[in-house]
């Protein structure tokens, strides 16, 4: 088991005009591969704050960030971009999928980034959409499924370029409770074939699907516990 | 990268028809009405340009200067009686360049047959006049050499005063009476020109042709002709005969300015015309470019209105790993095929416009090639110029505030 992730004391300071806001006020923690960690807390408590910079999207202020073992906090927009790309697969609470492309288009976007030749991208794009089972819904567009589909086709657009972890940011918030089990199903299937979530919520019951609960509150940890 | 940029950009495109037809518009139109302007302008320069060469060939008239006056006096230094019999023959015998030369009598009278009378100017020439001017007998013939030395009294009509005065009855052997300073002179018809339309002179169609030394000796009692008509042996030489011709009647009349006669060659007219149409389609295209220009900002303008649009699926496309040159390409190829989509479209435009009017001018049907490259060039530079900055935009959005954008 290596270290996926080593955060070292994480700080995000926005300045809005002349007041500063602390949205984290010193994180440190470590996600070994293969871990299933939601992070938890209410809203504001700095979890988006966390996942964006976790998700290479954004730079935090002070302290470090290690991924796959390179410090993060030094790189250029352009090689957090590639970070993005090869280490991280993105699920979000609204989807985010394009809605003018097909449902293959849009799992084939990371690899169309990755500059992976034609033959292989289709390959692994349609094996993507197997594994969450939706081969049949390849030729689709997102406004032609139901949420639940639209939540698998975003699942496998992240899996598609097999990366470090996945990140999922609220992925049964605009989904029924039936559909989000099925959801939170596929990441536990994901995490036993090896896959380390991230997984960002509010809500408990959510969180109890990982084995790892990191609970923030304030811009801090305020409790990190492994579930049995 | 290139070729995958394209593509999301003509998908986006394509995605939205009716916005992406109607901002490029603005380019068809742009670049079709530089196509048009500049072509027309070219196929009626040519058309002017024949024209004039079938004026005659190879011809330089030669004029006295107008009697010009000075403080109300009549300028005593008249150069009109200069204009001699004597003068013509010299230029034709001292100027190497010069094949022949055809003086000119032009006299203004009413002419009268039996059915109708005119008002029209009657030509006193000689039998070179036809070749000289391309211009060709329909019926009967063109006046002799032995009809001006007997000067005989006979005339050939005009097209256009053949019909004036005969209607459709044939008016060789007929008799017409020709009306000058009150003096009536009675003409035997003995042919009608073939239609010929305008020339430097005016309408040749309306006047009548009688023998030079008739006009001279006859109706007047004038020594000298209104002008004199030169013909080069070729157009290469025709140059040359212009300066002879200057030098030559400048020692001769003693005047050392050439303020005394005034040379019109062909060249000259077709370089005057040719300038003049010229500066004609450079100002028309130059409006047309100005449309362009517009359309480009049309351009700039839908390209802002889709970033912002797009500003989600940007955030989207950077989280999955987009660089900013990924985005910024794709947002560059967008414009560019927008107007090099309506540069092609333009072009096809242009071509179809030029085609219509020139069938509707009577011109010849010619495609300015520079105007194409130049219209459609421009077109390409309008979609990178303007396309440049939406797409910075675009570029530069930072992926945490494009992914919470609504």
């Amino acid at each position: 088991m290596s270290t996926v992730i080593k955060l070292e004391q994480l700080k995000k300071i926005y300045s809005l005009g002349k007041v500063k806001v602390e949205a984290l006020k010193g994180v440190s923690f470590e996600v070994e591969e293969g871990e299933f960690v939601s992070i938890m807390g209410p809203s504001g408590s700095g979890k988006s704050t966390l996942m964006h910079i976790i998700g290479c999207l954004d730079y935090p202020s002070e302290g470090k960030y290690f991924l796959a073992k390179q410090d993060v906090t030094r790189l250029s927009d352009d090689q957090l971009a590639l970070f993005r790309n090869k280490k991280i697969g993105f699920v979000f609470q609204q989807f985010n999928l394009l809605p003018r492309a097909t449902n293959l288009r849009n799992v084939e976007i990371p690899l169309i980034y990755a500059g992976i030749p034609f033959r292989e991208r289709q390959k692994q794009t349609l094996q993507a959409l197997q594994d969450v089972g939706l081969s049949h819904r390849a030729q689709h567009r997102p406004n032609e499924i139901s949420g639940g589909e639209k939540q698998r086709v975003a699942i496998a657009r992240a899996l598609v370029g097999n990366p470090s972890i996945i990140l999922a940011d609220e992925p049964t918030g605009n989904l029924d409770s039936k559909t989000g089990q099925e959801i939170m199903n596929i990441f536990q299937n994901l995490n036993q074939k090896g896959n380390t979530i991230i997984l960002v919520t509010h809500e408990r019951e959510v969180a109890h699907y990982a084995r790892r609960i990191i609970y923030i509150k304030d811009g801090l940890i305020n409790k990190d516990e492994v579930l049995v | 990268m290139i070729l995958q940029g394209l593509q999301i950009a003509l998908e986006s495109l394509w995605s939205n028809k009716m916005r992406s037809f109607l901002s490029m518009l603005g380019i068809v139109i742009g670049v079709g009405a530089v196509i048009a302007i500049v072509s027309v302008g070219t196929g009626s320069t040519q058309q002017v340009t024949s024209r004039i060469a079938d004026l005659g060939s190879n011809m330089i008239t030669i004029y006295p200067r107008a009697l010009r006056g000075q403080f109300g006096r009549l300028s005593s230094d008249s150069s009109q009686w200069k204009f001699t019999l004597e003068l013509a023959e010299h230029i034709e015998i001292f100027c190497p360049s010069v094949k022949r030369v055809i003086p000119i009598k032009q006299l203004n009278g009413r002419l009268i047959s039996d059915e109708a009378n005119i008002n029209t100017t009657v030509a006193g020439t000689t039998v070179d006049y036809t070749e000289v001017n391309n211009y060709e007998v329909a019926q009967g013939v063109f006046i002799s050499e032995e009809d001006n030395r007997e000067r005989r009294q006979v005339i050939v009509l005009g097209s256009q005063t053949a019909v004036d005065l005969f209607e459709d009855d044939n008016p060789i052997g007929e008799s017409v009476k020709l009306n000058y300073n009150g003096r009536i002179f009675q003409f035997t018809v003995i042919g009608v020109m073939k239609e010929k339309g305008g020339s430097m002179a005016g309408n040749l169609d309306e006047w009548g042709y009688i023998p030079l030394l008739v006009a001279m000796d006859r109706l007047t009692a004038h020594r000298y002709v209104d002008s004199i008509v030169a013909q080069a042996y070729s157009s290469e030489t025709a140059n040359n005969a212009v300066k002879e011709i200057e030098y030559f009647l400048k020692k001769y009349l003693k005047d050392e300015n050439g303020e005394q006669f005034r040379i019109m060659s062909q060249d000259e007219i077709l370089d005057t015309v040719s300038s003049v149409t010229n500066t004609m389609s450079m100002m028309l295209g130059g409006i047309a470019a100005i449309s362009l220009l517009v359309g480009g900002i049309g351009i700039m303008n839908i390209m802002l209105v889709s970033v912002t649009e797009r500003t989600r699926e940007i955030g989207i496309r950077k989280a999955l790993g987009a660089r900013n040159k990924n985005i910024l390409f794709q947002f560059l190829m967008e414009s560019l095929s927008l107007s090099s989509l309506g540069g092609v479209a333009g072009v096809g435009f242009g071509w179809i416009a030029t085609y219509f009017l020139s069938q509707y001018g009577n011109w010849p049907f010619i495609i300015s090639t520079i105007s194409v490259i130049v219209a459609f060039g421009f077109a390409l530079f309008i979609g990178i110029f303007f396309g440049l900055y939406p797409a910075m935009k675009a570029a530069k959005m930072n992926p945490v505030d494009a992914l919470r954008y609504e």
